[in-house]
């Protein structure tokens, strides 16, 4: 296995307790959540749908978060193991180092997707 | 039909989840592990309790009271099976260290984890289920 490619420009967020982790060049925008049509990321996690924050992606799709900070260090990015690939219905890129955890890397157009399929609930 | 038996030479690392006795081939088992708090995977399932991060690898625990019985059984510790595809983390709440294992390899059930569960299999006065650790991580692998 050789050494993990580091990612540099991220959006570090929560949905809940939980952590996710966007490539900054894959939103478009982001936005207050009310009156955004967005899928909440809160239901990757069994939890009730909700968020104060939208992801707008280029392709028009929305996943909802609760905190986001913008995060411009680089940093390593290391392999998803397939277990957890297939979880995450492959919308799941790999797992950034960062502050000392890891947070998943989503692809945020996939990740819309994703949650979409698990029953498209409105942020 | 055939039944088959454990390699005579062939050793075991036998540790518990709960009440249930495991056994997955020693030469898989690469190390017990006490994990730190996990990161838990968006859509995973249950039983996927999370990852951490060990020795540059993202490595999944995989709770086996809950895959196995439903049951959670809540514990820091894990075997870690590697193979050449990756590395799962197995829960457990005892581990009895390595031993030969003796009875039957066939599954234990027609579906689903238990076709990957061998056995009647003893590791002393312990009935244990040996695990087949490639049938494992195809079984976990493709969504189970």
């Amino acid at each position: 296995m050789g050494p993990p490619s580091p990612v540099r420009g991220m959006l570090l967020c929560h949905a809940g307790a939980h952590r996710l982790a966007f490539l900054a060049h894959e939103v478009l925008a982001i936005a207050a959540a009310a009156g955004e049509e967005a899928a909440s990321a809160r239901l990757a996690f069994r939890s009730p749908a909700g968020a104060t924050r939208v992801l707008v992606a280029a392709s028009g799709g929305a996943v909802g978060v609760d905190t986001l900070e913008i995060d411009a260090e680089a940093h390593p990015v290391l392999p998803a193991p397939p277990v957890a690939v297939r979880a995450s219905g492959g919308s799941l890129r790999g797992f950034v180092l960062a502050r000392g955890v890891l947070w998943p890397l989503m692809g945020l157009v996939e990740f819309e997707r994703f949650l979409r399929g698990l029953g498209g609930e409105v942020a | 039909m055939a039944v088959h038996e454990p390699e005579a030479r062939q050793s075991y690392l036998v540790f518990a989840c709960g009440s249930s006795w495991y056994a997955v081939p020693a030469e898989s088992a690469a190390e017990v592990v006490t994990f730190p708090e996990l990161t838990r995977v968006p859509g995973a399932p249950a039983h996927l309790l999370g990852v951490f991060a060990h020795r540059g690898e993202v490595i999944p625990v995989v709770d086996m009271g809950l895959l196995v019985a439903g049951v959670s059984q809540s514990s820091r510790r894990a075997v870690l099976v590697r193979l050449p595809r990756g590395t799962l983390a197995l829960t457990a709440t005892t581990v009895a260290g390595v031993s030969p294992v003796t009875g039957a390899l066939e599954p234990l059930g027609p579906t689903g984890v238990h076709v990957h569960l061998r056995g009647p299999a003893k590791s002393g006065p312990r009935d244990v289920a040996v695990i087949d650790p490639e049938g494992l991580f195809d079984h976990l692998s493709q969504g189970a």
